[in-house]
């Protein structure tokens, strides 16, 4: 991955119609952003339609991109992450047991556990969301990491839909007060 | 910003985490389309929420994408490579797309293709396992990082830093495609004081400190707990050092690996002296699989 400032130059750059530095950006984020959408949509066919709109939208708003918002793979992933929940929640419910894809090979050749670059926000996220009851944790990363709705999640925790619901809601309140926000 | 109510607040926040359905999810941007402050507080969420990718490891996509996309922007080839300004070149990740030629086809995205369709061999295996694991990734790291958390703004380095460890004794082998296994040890679930990692394939482990730390003159020593051993096994002292690594883990079976229970005890310094635990038994747990393991054989040929 290049670094966030080297991703700052390049989308400037696309912003001025440089191919070149739009082809750049695809090499060093196209696998993390397909990495996003295929957690949430676990269809390869599907996830790379999504990364396809997203890249083109990318050309396309460049110009829109704030540094000083976010970081610009956070900026990246969240088009690519609201594409992507869009069309889940269009479709009819994808259910939990559906098959596995190449989700599996996700492994990118690290302990996952041994992820040097955790950003001081990441951490101090994660510290909130570690305030919450272990359950609501879970709740809570399962919906935003597999872009689960509601439904799905009250299966998996095998509760009325409107309890999912209030959890879901006291819970980000919570993370929000803890981020004091 | 204008002043908004605890709903809107909380629509903006479950939008972000993506948990509306399509309908709100209208409703939602709709809003975002005629107030500026909305659309702002919703991005803000979403970026707020959005390191949590940092966690979600890469895959790559197929090789052809990159020129659906070029065709339906536009793009041509470019001629020339693009210059970074006052920065040395930097080794991108993910190797750059060649496409194009047959010959020239991009190794590892073809070997991850390759995978993907050896993967379907696994059907069988728990979806829930596989769903869960970005999770509980995140939710061990949080574990890792609680025992930091300070109640200002200063907080120093997290105590459980990385040692890459090689996999020393088998070579050729291909960390990529091993299982990775993952035990948290704790006296009770919210105080994890070690993480345990396992390489499937060199069955080499590596203790994380994460809290604990023993009394002066005594040690920690971890024990592999089976019943399928006659009695538990001691896989040694735990170092003083946020990282302990060791291969003795090889020494037995997977199924005992994958199954047991690891323990913990007190012991007195250097380890116990008998080989049999003596002092009690402070942390337990069991592994979890994070990343499965590829099917046999997908390496490069």
């Amino acid at each position: 991955m290049l670094t966030p400032a080297e991703l700052v130059w390049l989308i400037a750059a696309v912003a001025k119609g440089d191919e070149a530095a739009f082809e750049r950006l695809y090499a060093a984020t196209r696998a993390k952003l397909f990495g996003v959408v295929l957690r949430i949509l676990r269809r390869q066919e599907l996830a790379e339609e999504v990364i396809q709109e997203t890249y083109v939208k990318i050309w396309n708003s460049a110009g829109q991109f704030n540094p000083g918002l976010s970081s610009p793979i956070t900026w990246m992933a969240s088009i690519a992450r609201n594409r992507a929940i869009d069309v889940v929640r269009k479709r009819t419910e994808v259910s939990i047991e559906e098959e596995p894809t190449a989700l599996e090979v996700a492994a990118d050749g690290h302990d996952p556990l041994a992820r040097r670059e955790m950003t001081e926000e990441l951490k101090r996220l994660l510290e909130c969301v570690g305030r919450l009851e272990p359950e609501r944790q879970k709740l809570v990363l399962l919906a935003y990491y597999n872009g689960w709705s509601r439904e799905q999640l009250a299966a998996k925790f095998e509760t009325p839909v409107n309890t999912v619901k209030t959890w879901l809601r006291r819970s980000m309140m919570d993370i929000r007060e803890c981020l004091g926000l | 910003m204008m002043a908004y109510s605890e709903d809107d607040i909380a629509r903006a926040i479950e939008y972000a985490l993506g948990t509306l359905d399509a309908e709100e999810r209208a409703q939602v941007e709709a809003k975002m389309s005629v107030e500026k402050d909305f659309t702002a507080m919703v991005r803000a969420w979403e970026y707020k929420l959005g390191v949590l990718n940092e966690m979600v490891g890469p895959i790559e996509p197929s090789p052809e994408l990159w020129d659906r996309i070029k065709s339906v922007t536009g793009v041509s080839q470019p001629q020339e490579p693009v210059l970074l300004p006052e920065l040395a070149r930097p080794v991108p990740e993910t190797p750059e797309p060649v496409a194009t030629t047959a010959a020239g086809v991009d190794d590892s995205a073809a070997s991850v293709i390759r995978l993907s369709a050896q993967v379907r061999r696994w059907r069988g295996v728990a979806s829930f396992t596989t769903a869960i694991a970005a999770a509980l990734v995140a939710m061990l790291a949080l574990g890792a990082y609680q025992p930091d958390l300070l109640p200002n703004a200063i907080r120093p380095k997290p105590r459980t830093q990385v040692a890459e460890v090689r996999p020393s004794p088998t070579p050729a082998q291909q960390p990529a495609q091993a299982p990775q296994y993952v035990a948290v040890l704790q006296k009770d679930a919210g105080s994890p004081a070690f993480i345990l990692t396992v390489d499937g394939a060199t069955k080499n482990f590596i203790v994380r400190r994460v809290a604990a730390q023993p009394e002066p003159g005594r040690s920690y020593e971890l024990w592999i707990v089976s019943d399928k051993l006659q009695r538990p096994r001691s896989l040694g002292v735990i170092g003083a050092d946020d990282f302990t690594a060791r291969p003795v883990l090889a020494a037995y079976a997977p199924e005992i690996v994958d199954q047991a229970t690891y323990a913990v005890t007190i012991e007195p310094e250097g380890g116990s002296p008998t080989g049999v635990a003596t002092g009690p038994i402070v942390f337990t747990g069991k592994l979890v699989e994070t990343v499965p393991p590829a099917a046999s054989g997908p390496g490069k040929p």
